[in-house]
């Protein structure tokens, strides 16, 4: 049985710190920041850039990063009195949850290119959080 | 989506009748003839859900394995279209992936003010859980309440339809009994504290709360809870995948490369465990060589039975990375009982998420073998719901 590949050529697989050389085709392209809005068909996926689309998406992440430097101060304060009290484990576990939900944004965004709220944006583009947000 | 099976084509006529049981969906035909009574069963089952129990500590929705598992039937699973921004539901054509962290019973607050961790089953309604797990295998939809992760507040429910494949991840999946009596299939994802230390660098370092000490702190402390609610589940998983550091570099504390093993029970239903080489035996394995040249660290496979909390298991053991495409395919070549369809296909799941975590290491690998075999067991139980049926009395 053959070990190299049938095509001939090797193909880099990523290793943690280095990202996957071939595009995946995008289904569509274009620039969001001065798309004119007009009806998807459906079915159609938009291929959005790897930060928040939207500003509430963004409000959000910022929020999420506050509450992990508050939570970690608030931790370490309770922790003082007894590292093994109730009060000091719930505190540790409060900054557990909010640390993997603001993974999980970063990860919803960067991976997977979908911003949490595109579809409520679609239905209420007129609201403030569906601003699109430009850096 | 009903599927009716008929066994039987002859025309009504004054000699046949029937009755209909509603509750089991069944229709049965009686006919006579010279006396001797002939029952045509006619059957439409109603959709049977299949349900997976994936116990994790790394959060709901996102994970990775639940993309590589959701990706092997095929479709993205996505939160569903128009609801709460914030749920932790994943739905794709064949899966629904909800996130066991929805079943709290107490929100932020309420927890802080009893004083128990979201570890602690005093934090979690197992009544709810297993009345809504029954109504989706058994077809009836939900409304599920949502738990959000951001306010730490449980949110207003959202309908959850039954899927083809049901998964509920989390924290307790197999925690309570009744819960775990509804599952098909059930896999524990292993992190060794070394790993989970590393990982957690990787994640939170970046943050500006966060520094190594604030790191440690929170695993330390979740540590008691972890080890006395989370951690006895792993007995009663069909597939653990324990994730580990690597033996192949001495004094590796940076956790990239890593030692993945897959212990996979015996004697489960409609589980053949993988396989190298040689059912039941024993077998170290370094493909590394004439044929294949491999890049440092290596690869290092290791296959054995072996006895787990008292069950016979067989585990496939994976130690280094892939560096290369060709190394992926002679591996999967070597590899037996994959369930895959074609040659080749562990390979191109592998590389249809390359740039997700683990991508290059044993743990894409098995939780995309884990797909796979996830996949083969849907198929059997599907295939053995519709001939169960196919035997007509006869009176």
């Amino acid at each position: 049985m053959s070990a190299t590949a049938s095509h001939g050529g090797v193909m880099m697989l990523p290793s943690p710190s280095r990202p996957l050389q071939h595009q995946r085709p995008p289904t569509v392209t274009g620039s969001d920041m001065f798309r004119v809005r007009r009806k998807e068909p459906r079915g159609l996926r938009l291929v959005v850039a790897a930060t928040a689309k939207y500003k509430g998406t963004k409000m959000r992440e910022e929020k999420l990063s506050e509450m992990i430097e508050e939570k970690v101060k608030e931790a370490t304060e309770v922790c003082e009195a007894d590292v093994r009290s109730e009060e000091c484990k719930v505190a540790w576990d409060e900054v557990e949850e909010v640390s993997q939900a603001r993974a999980d944004l970063r990860i919803k965004l960067k991976f997977l290119n979908q911003d949490p709220l595109e579809s409520f944006c679609q239905e209420n583009p007129e609201t403030d959080e569906c601003r699109i947000y430009e850096d | 989506m009903a599927v009716s099976t008929i066994y039987s084509t002859q025309a009504l006529n004054s000699t046949h009748f029937f009755t209909s049981s509603s509750s089991s969906k069944q229709v049965f035909f009686y006919r006579r003839q010279n006396n001797r009574r002939f029952n045509t069963i006619i059957t439409c089952a109603a959709q049977q859900t299949v349900v997976i129990g994936l116990a994790a500590d790394s959060g709901c929705g996102k994970s990775t394995f639940m993309r590589r598992l959701t990706s092997v039937f095929g479709g993205a699973a996505e939160p569903p279209k128009g609801g709460n921004p914030d749920s932790n539901t994943l739905i794709s054509d064949m899966t629904t992936v909800i996130c066991l962290d929805d079943y709290h019973s107490l929100d932020r607050t309420g927890r802080k003010e009893k004083g128990v961790t979201a570890l602690d089953p005093r934090a979690n309604d197992f009544d709810l859980m297993y009345e809504q797990v029954k109504a989706l295998k058994s077809g009836i939809a939900v409304e599920k309440p949502i738990y959000n992760h951001v306010t730490g507040l449980l949110d207003a429910p959202e309908l959850i339809q039954p899927p083809k494949i049901l998964v509920i991840e989390g924290l307790h999946p197999m925690f309570d009994e009744r819960v775990r009596d509804l599952l098909d299939f059930s896999i524990y994802l292993d992190i060794s504290n070394e790993v989970k230390f590393a990982w957690k660098i990787q994640r939170d370092m970046a943050e500006r709360g966060h520094s190594l000490e604030s790191i440690k702190a929170s695993i330390e402390a979740r540590k008691p809870d972890f080890e006395a609610f989370i951690d006895p589940q792993k007995q009663y998983a069909d597939a653990v995948i324990e994730v580990l550091p690597t033996q192949l570099i001495p004094d590796d504390n940076e956790g990239k490369v890593l030692r993945v093993r897959l212990i996979m029970k015996e004697g489960v239903k409609y589980f053949s465990p993988v396989y190298l080489f040689d059912e039941g035996s024993t077998i170290s394995w370094i493909p590394c060589g004439r044929k294949l040249t491999c890049s440092y660290p290596g690869i290092k496979f290791n296959y054995a039975p072996d006895s787990y909390f008292d069950h016979e298991v067989s585990v496939v053991e994976m130690d280094g990375q892939f560096d290369r495409l060709d190394e992926l395919i002679y591996v999967e070549s070597h590899l037996s009982n994959l369930s895959t369809k074609f040659y080749g296909e562990v390979t191109q799941q592998m590389l249809k998420h390359a740039d997700f975590p683990g991508s290059n290491n044993g743990t894409g690998l098995f939780q995309t073998i884990v797909g796979l075999k996830i996949r083969d067991l849907y198929e059997q139980l599907i295939a053995n719901k519709a001939t169960a049926p196919a035997e007509a009395a006869k009176a």
